[in-house]
């Protein structure tokens, strides 16, 4: 068992660092052992540093390291562009993660059961919206079949079946010809031109 | 090898001591010597006394599953069984004091909810720093340091599990915290600025003494002479022309001449 392992002495560096900026991001990982905590970290920082680190914030005695770098896939032009630029690359920082071996296990709290207090409802009526719109502003969306289209199917198969009978417009709400044009706008003055 | 595998078996029934008093009839003592050509042997079966070769792992396989050619001590005991279902698995107790709870606003819930993020005050100005001890500071500092790990943890939590709106909250929440980080790195810069200034000072002030031996302030009497107006200004006027002789009109050429060389 690796909880009844003896610790070794622990050894830590002599450089005082009095004002650490960074930022440590603990990640859930269900599918490893309790005793493991996985940390998404700086590139800078090493292993030394994040046992040194979590001893002296934290007081969590770590008996191993492990250190993971992630290089991120490449994309077309800087995520902040407006206009991603075609054939202009770019490849996102990559990620470092280490996993520290603890000397007492850990599990993160359940996830919530009901997200209401967090209006996820909103939140992903807003998400489906927003892309309904973005997708109108693609180049391939006038060759997309409209939401429409399943309806004029409906209402084809409808009188191919006889279920319904071809019905033409009303003639009132055709335009009327052959009366005399009335002046609606009777308070404009109009400029008189010509003689 | 100087017995043919045929007569091996007759030839060992002889020397067994068991077997000591069977003498074999005489009609058959053709048979047990040697024949001269005969390399094979009679029958094309072989005989089941002895193994094919000295393997002691023949017939053991993992890929048809046959087990080992004999039990175990642990033969008898069933092997545990993996269990598949998380939920039915036993809990982990995890101590009220372990230092990744620091890592959470609260030990129920995994993340904040917008309104306990937005929950809070306003930033730590300049202003109020100043008047703190580098203690206070250094402790607030790693308040800071240890709620934006905090945040940080949280939000990529409510991203992995899209839980809904909170990214401006926490947001907020962080700039505010960082705001409070720079404030204290004013300070600091500021203490560090007017200490290399004071140590300049220090250097021409003939009460404060550098060497490291001896007091650091040696307060001079400050009892001033009362001097009266009168004989105030008349030293004034004395002082003057002795200010006149001292600023010699043909040194200064001099001193230009020796810059510029």
């Amino acid at each position: 068992m690796a909880s009844q392992r003896p610790l070794k002495a622990a050894v830590f560096g002599k450089k005082e660092v009095f004002l650490p900026n960074f930022v440590l991001t603990l990640l859930r990982t269900p599918n490893i052992p309790p005793n493991f905590a996985t940390f998404l970290v700086p590139l800078s920082l090493n292993k030394l540093d994040l046992r040194d680190y979590l001893f002296h914030a934290y007081g969590i005695r770590v008996h191993g390291v492990r250190s993971y770098i992630q290089m991120q896939k490449i994309q077309q032009d800087k995520p902040g562009a407006k206009r991603p630029k075609p054939r202009k690359w770019f490849r996102p920082k990559s990620i470092k993660k280490m996993m520290v071996e603890m000397e007492r296990p850990f599990v993160w709290p359940e996830e919530p059961k009901e997200y209401d207090m967090w209006d996820k409802k909103t939140y992903d009526a807003a998400n489906k919206d927003r892309e309904i719109q973005q997708d109108q502003f693609r180049p391939d969306a006038r060759q997309k079949p409209s939401k429409e289209r399943e309806s004029i199917a409906e209402q084809a198969q409808a009188l191919l079946q006889g279920k319904e009978s071809w019905k033409t417009t009303p003639a009132s709400n055709e335009w009327n010809e052959g009366e005399e044009e009335i002046e609606v706008e009777t308070d404009v003055e109009l400029p008189k031109t010509g003689a | 090898m100087s017995t043919s595998i045929a007569i091996r078996p007759v030839a060992r029934k002889l020397l067994r001591p068991s077997g000591a008093q069977y003498i074999p009839p005489p009609f058959l003592l053709p048979s047990l010597l040697a024949p001269i050509q005969q390399k094979t042997s009679f029958s094309s079966t072989t005989s089941n006394l002895y193994p094919r070769d000295n393997n002691r792992e023949r017939g053991v396989s993992t890929a048809r599953r046959t087990g080992l050619r004999q039990p175990l001590s642990v033969s008898k005991t069933p092997l545990p069984k993996p269990v598949l279902d998380p939920s039915k698995r036993s809990k982990v107790e995890v101590d009220e004091d372990h230092g990744l709870w620091d890592f959470f606003h609260s030990k129920e819930k995994p993340m904040n909810t917008p309104e306990e993020d937005d929950d809070h005050g306003r930033p730590w100005c300049v202003e109020e720093l100043r008047g703190k001890s580098w203690e206070d500071l250094h402790a607030l500092w790693w308040v800071c340091a240890k709620e934006r790990n905090r945040i940080a943890t949280e939000a990529y939590e409510r991203k992995r599990l899209e839980a809904g709106y909170g990214q401006f909250e926490s947001e907020k929440r962080d700039s505010h915290v960082r705001r409070t980080q720079r404030a204290i790195k004013q300070v600091l810069s500021e203490r560090y600025y007017s200490w290399r200034d004071a140590e300049v000072l220090a250097k021409n002030d003939p009460e404060i003494g550098l060497s490291g031996q001896g007091p650091a302030y040696n307060p001079s009497n400050f009892v001033e002479q009362y001097v009266p107006v009168e004989e105030k200004a008349s030293m004034e006027s004395d002082v003057k022309p002795e200010q006149d002789i001292s600023i010699e009109p043909e040194a200064k050429p001099e001193q230009k001449s020796s810059l510029n060389l």
